[in-house]
């Protein structure tokens, strides 16, 4: 007798198996209708926009006039003829490099100062937290002034001091990491996480430690990495996806510029879809810049969660 | 059941008609033209209170409140949701696009038939540049753009330099800008984007046009060809020499906050447009400012550009927006310009406001060097306003700019142009 045939036996029993097949009927419609929301919303948002958009990669479509199909036209333009495209995925690449493992070491550092008991330390851990919930675009223009090379605080301070000064957002080689260094102003993100994942390590692997006579250094690399390594693998994945998107922070300290260094895929993509007062969109051509960040986003994901898991601590022991 | 639906669609297209700024009232009641702007608040104020004097029983005008910023945005979601307003603010380059694409009203034949608003009228090189290669005109030119160099003239007096006036040279602007760069905290002699920036081959035009050469390309509109004449390049040579001296601001060098620093007297001397007159008059910069054309070569050339009002294709009552258009142009800015001098109008007649506005608030070097390019025989437009200029813009970025900043050699400027020649030839 196999399995599937129980409850067919079942419901030949007097008066059970007519209320089975009709109580678990409506739980399937109710099912349906519970996840309805979101697989419509899905389909909406999600679904219709990504085919929509890989029909419109597919042509030259400026939103005045109906799409042309051309076929891999916009593609070859892009490998091919665009100035601006590999100069966005250099900006693009520079700008996860320099992010993501900033952001990582610093939001681990600060969730170690954190995580540790002191007087006043939920005022430093709101305090490192805040500009996370802070306007962003209030605060990416405060850093541009901030930056300015002539006028801004941070050349007055250095120049009052006596240290060398920098065009910082006006220099081809200061402004990505200028923008970088804004970026890491929103650090309390990766700290709380981290925050999270540390006070769920068990106290007494670190009392045992202290017992056989651990250093912190040997505690931290033997106990607190491996047992957060699933938190810093998610960690990877999220700032790298953020990094890989970012737009904020360049359109409005830089607009990619000096020259190309700041204007990442993300940026012109959006400058070629949405162009200023005068320039006619390229929509199909930015559809089909979006389909390359899509890929290079899907695989640089995958990369990173297939050597991470290599290292990733998992708890395979039974309960 | 099937009634509700019913009443619920025409409950939403009622609600989807509502927010069409286009649409034109009742058939039987006065018409409503609708009108939208990139101006500010205040600005806007001031319209609205001239246009409320319209007088006409079948027509109601109606400005819409838009805040001014991220104009393009909104023009373009309005473009692409087919609910632009009758009369919409627009630069020359939308006007030249979208006529292409069939998406305004060929208003040519109706200056023809006017004898007090016909093009004679306009300031002609305005007419000239808002006709299409077929002779359309998508919108009408309302205020011409006129640019030149704002100069501190307590820094060049401080360092010794003469005040420039009208038919200096180049040399003696780069001079100058040598002269000035690093006093009084001025970390360059000159700001000036136009040349530097995405627009910069085209400024730089006025060198060689000035010194007889050819222009970068033959005509921004309907260009057929762009060129780098010995002229050009030397004048692009001087250009990367005063970079390299750094008396002269380089690509990337943020002007967006030049402004300011020139009326702080941070900047000694930038290029900018005469729009800039209406901002000093409120916020009265502590230095001594003034105007001047830009610098020659032989003859005066100068840049041409100016903005304008279009309206869509499918506008109702055409007639009642030209009307309302006519207003505009010839009544409005009467009202609008006394109270912030922005711009000279491009219709001629209504020009006196603007200049009258500028003298008595003492502005005598604006009003001259206005005047002076509104007469210029030679002018060269600021940039390509073609569907494919974007992608101009971005070879600029990757190719002139780098010449200019000294990072490739001035030999690589027939290549950028050859690339810019092959974008012409294959329409992008």
């Amino acid at each position: 007798m196999n399995r599937s045939s129980r409850p067919l036996q079942r419901g030949n029993g007097p008066g059970r198996g007519k209320g089975l097949s009709r109580g678990a009927g409506s739980d399937t419609v109710a099912a349906y209708l519970f996840i309805a929301p979101a697989i419509i919303g899905f389909t909406v948002f999600v679904g219709y926009p990504l085919i929509r958009s890989f029909y419109l990669a597919l042509t030259k479509y400026n939103g005045l006039a109906d799409p042309v199909f051309v076929g891999l036209g916009n593609f070859r333009r892009l490998f091919g003829g665009d100035p601006a495209f590999w100069p966005a995925l250099r900006a693009t690449g520079y700008l996860v490099v320099l992010y993501v493992p900033l952001s990582l070491i610093l939001g681990l550092a600060l969730a170690m100062f954190c995580n540790q008991r002191f007087r006043g330390v939920r005022i430093v851990r709101t305090l490192a937290y805040l500009p996370v919930v802070l306007p962003a675009v209030a605060t990416i223009t405060l850093w541009k002034f901030i930056l300015n090379p002539e006028v801004g605080l941070l050349n007055t301070v250095l120049d009052r001091l006596g240290l060398p000064t920098s065009l910082w957002l006006q220099s081809p080689s200061m402004s990505m990491p200028s923008v970088v260094l804004m970026m890491l102003w929103g650090v309390g993100g990766t700290m709380i996480i981290f925050l999270a994942a540390l006070q769920s390590v068990p106290t007494e692997l670190y009392e045992a430690a202290k017992v056989d006579g651990a250093g912190p250094w040997s505690a931290f690399i033997r106990i607190t990495l491996p047992t957060i390594s699933p938190i810093i693998l998610l960690q990877v994945i999220l700032q790298t996806t953020a990094a890989l998107q970012t737009f904020n922070q360049p359109k409005i300290l830089t607009n990619g510029g000096p020259g190309f260094s700041t204007n990442v895929l993300m940026l012109s993509i959006y400058n070629n879809g949405f162009p200023n007062l005068g320039r006619i969109p390229q929509l199909g051509y930015a559809s089909a810049q979006v389909w390359v960040l899509f890929i290079v986003i899907i695989a640089v994901i995958a990369l990173a969660a297939k050597f991470t898991s290599l290292w990733t601590y998992s708890d395979n022991t039974p309960d | 059941m099937k009634t509700k639906l019913i009443g619920a669609t025409l409950a939403c297209a009622g609600l989807l008609t509502a927010c069409g700024g286009s649409d034109s009232g009742a058939s039987d009641g006065p018409v409503t033209v609708t009108v939208m702007t990139w101006e500010s608040t205040q600005t806007n104020a001031v319209i609205k209170k001239a246009l409320a004097e319209f007088k006409d029983d079948n027509i109601k005008v109606e400005l819409l409140d838009t805040p001014s910023g991220q104009y393009g945005d909104k023009l373009s979601s309005l473009t692409q949701a087919k609910k632009l307003p009758d009369l919409f603010w627009c630069g020359n380059d939308t006007e030249q696009q979208y006529t292409q694409q069939g998406l305004l009203v060929d208003w040519s034949s109706k200056l023809k038939d006017s004898s007090d608003f016909g093009a004679d009228k306009f300031v002609p090189s305005a007419i000239a540049n808002w006709t299409t290669a077929d002779g359309q005109m998508g919108g009408l030119p309302s205020l011409m753009n006129t640019y030149g160099v704002w100069y501190n003239a307590d820094a060049f007096t401080a360092a010794g330099v003469t005040i420039p006036k009208a038919g200096w040279t180049w040399d003696d602007m780069y001079g100058a800008a040598a002269k000035l760069t690093g006093k009084n905290g001025a970390k360059y002699g000159l700001v000036a984007d136009q040349l530097t920036g995405p627009d910069g081959p085209f400024t730089m035009s006025m060198y060689s046009v000035s010194a007889g050469g050819a222009p970068f390309t033959d005509d921004v509109n309907h260009p057929t060809k762009a060129e780098a004449d010995a002229k050009y390049t030397e004048g692009v040579q001087k250009l990367t020499d005063a970079v390299k001296s750094g008396s002269v601001a380089p690509p990337g060098y943020d002007a967006s906050n030049a402004q300011s620093l020139f009326a702080a007297g941070k900047v000694p001397m930038m290029f900018g447009g005469q729009w800039l007159a209406a901002g000093f008059q409120v916020d009265k910069p502590k230095v001594k400012y003034g105007f001047v054309p830009f610098p020659q070569v032989t003859t005066p050339a100068t840049l041409y550009d100016s903005v304008g009002i279009c309206t869509p294709q499918y506008t109702k009552n055409q007639d009642s927006t030209f009307k309302v258009l006519q207003y505009l142009n010839t009544k409005v800015w009467d009202a609008v310009l006394p109270e912030s001098p922005v711009a000279p109008p491009a219709y001629t007649p209504a020009q006196a406001s603007y200049f009258d506005a500028l003298t008595k608030a003492e502005q005598t070097t604006v009003v001259d060097t206005v005047k002076a390019d509104l007469a210029a025989e030679k002018t060269v437009g600021v940039r390509f306003t073609t569907q494919w200029a974007q992608q101009v813009g971005d070879l600029t970025t990757a190719e002139y700019q780098p010449i200019i900043s000294g990072k490739k050699p001035i030999t690589n400027l027939p290549a950028y142009v050859e690339k810019i020649n092959g974008l012409i030839k294959s329409g992008g």
